[in-house]
C-alpha cells in the first residue's frame, strides 16, 4: 500500500513536472537547495524506519521545514553576501551519507546474521 | 494514524519531490550554458533588470507629467491672443528640437547586412558600418530633411552615431541590423538625393549589402527619448 502510493506519487509528480512551466533561472538556486533538504529528510525517514523509531509527524515537518528553512537561509546569505547555501549543502549531504551508512549497515547485519543462522542449522 | 493516511502523505511528498526535481532539471537544461552559475552573478543580473524596470517607470511618469504640463499650458493660454502666439511658437520650436512626436511625408531607407557571404572574402565589407549611417543621415539633412530617426532614435542637435566595437550606438543607445532610417521632408527631393549615381546607397549595394529606399506618406517619427540639458550655455547680451 505504502509502496504503491510512493510509486504513484513519483509518476504523477514527474508527469506534472515535465509539463509544468519552467521557473525563472534566478529562483532555481533556491529550488535546488530545497530539493537537497527534502532528499535528506527522505533518507532520514528510511533510516529511522529501519531503527523502528519512525514518526510521520517528525518526517513531514522535517521535509517541509528543512526545505523552507534552507531557502530562507540561502536568501539571507545572499542579502549578507555570505554563501550560506554552501553550509546547507555540506550539512544535508553529510547527513545523507550518514543515513545511507545506517541503511547499509542494517542490511549487511541482516544478511550476515541470516548466513550464520543457516550455518548453525546445517551444523546441527 | 492508520496506514491509509500514512501512504497518502508519503505519496503527496513524493509527488512534490519529483515535481521539484523535474522542474529543476528542465530549468537547468534550458539555461544558457555561458551564463555563470553563481548566485552573486544572478544578483547582478537581477539588479540590471530591476533598474531597467525602474527607469521605464520613471520615463512613463515623465511622459505623464509632460502631458499634464501641455494641458495646463493650453488651458492657461486659451483666452489670450499674445499667449496663444507664444504657445504656437513654443510648439514649433519643440517640434524642431525633437521634443514632440511628428508626422509628415518623407522617405524610409533600409540598410541591411549582406545575407550572402560568399560574394567577398572581406567580411568587414559585408556589414553596415556606422559611417554608412552617418553618410545617409548627412545626405538626408543636406536634402532638407526636417526630422530624422534611426531605428527609433530621433536625430537631434546633440545626437551622435558612434561605433562601439561590434555595435553601433545612436544617442548612446545600441541599435542593430536592419537599420531603418526615416526622414520627413520633400519626398521627391530626399529620394532623388539618395538615388543619384554614386550615392551612398550605391556604394553600400556595391559591397553586397542591401539598401532600399521608398517614399512613404505620413511617417510618424517619435520624439527624442533623452533629456536635452544645458549647463554651460548662456545667452550673450
Amino acid at each position: 500500500m505504502i509502496i504503491i502510493a510512493i510509486v504513484v506519487g513519483c509518476l504523477i509528480g514527474a508527469l506534472i513536472g515535465i509539463n509544468m512551466p519552467m521557473i525563472s533561472y534566478t529562483y532555481s538556486g533556491y529550488l535546488a537547495i530545497a530539493i537537497i533538504a527534502a532528499l535528506d529528510s527522505v533518507f532520514g525517514g528510511i533510516a529511522s524506519t529501519l531503527n523502528k523509531n519512525f514518526d510521520l509527524k517528525i518526517f513531514v515537518s522535517g521535509f517541509f521545514g528543512n526545505a523552507i528553512l534552507s531557502i530562507l537561509l540561502t536568501y539571507l546569505g545572499q542579502k549578507l553576501n555570505v554563501d550560506i547555501y554552501l553550509a546547507a549543502i555540506v550539512v544535508f549531504v553529510g547527513r545523507m551519507f550518514n543515513n545511507l551508512a545506517i541503511i547499509r549497515r542494517y542490511y549487511i547485519d541482516k544478511w550476515t546474521s541470516r548466513k550464520e543462522e543457516k550455518n548453525t542449522t546445517k551444523n546441527q | 494514524m492508520n496506514k491509509k493516511q500514512i501512504s497518502i502523505t508519503l505519496g503527496i511528498m513524493c509527488l512534490i519531490l519529483t515535481l521539484a526535481i523535474c522542474v529543476q532539471i528542465r530549468t537547468m537544461n534550458s539555461a544558457n550554458s555561458t551564463v555563470s552559475q553563481t548566485l552573486s552573478d544572478n544578483g547582478l543580473r537581477d539588479e540590471v533588470l530591476r533598474i531597467k524596470e525602474k527607469y521605464d517607470n520613471t520615463y512613463r511618469e515623465l511622459e505623464n507629467a509632460q502631458k499634464k504640463l501641455e494641458e495646463a499650458r493650453q488651458s492657461a493660454t486659451q483666452n489670450d491672443k499674445n499667449a496663444e502666439a507664444k504657445e504656437q511658437e513654443l510648439k514649433e520650436n519643440n517640434m524642431l528640437l525633437g521634443k514632440t512626436d511628428v508626422t509628415g511625408d518623407g522617405v524610409e531607407v533600409v540598410l541591411q547586412d549582406a545575407t550572402n557571404v560568399e560574394t567577398s572574402l572581406n567580411l568587414s565589407e559585408q556589414l553596415i558600418h556606422y559611417s554608412d549611417i552617418q553618410l545617409v543621415v548627412n545626405e538626408l539633412k543636406n536634402a532638407g530633411a526636417e526630422a530624422i530617426e534611426v531605428n527609433e532614435q530621433r536625430i537631434v542637435g546633440t545626437s551622435s552615431i558612434t561605433c562601439e566595437g561590434n555595435i553601433i550606438k545612436v544617442n548612446g543607445e545600441k541599435i542593430g541590423n536592419p537599420f531603418i532610417i526615416k526622414a520627413i521632408g520633400s519626398p521627391n527631393l530626399l529620394y532623388g538625393a539618395l538615388t543619384r549615381v554614386g550615392s551612398i546607397l550605391d556604394i553600400v549595394k556595391d559591397y553586397g549589402n542591401k539598401a532600399e529606399i521608398r517614399k512613404v506618406d505620413n511617417i510618424v517619427i517619435k520624439k527624442y527619448s533623452g533629456v536635452l540639458e544645458s549647463e554651460y550655455l548662456k545667452e550673450q547680451k
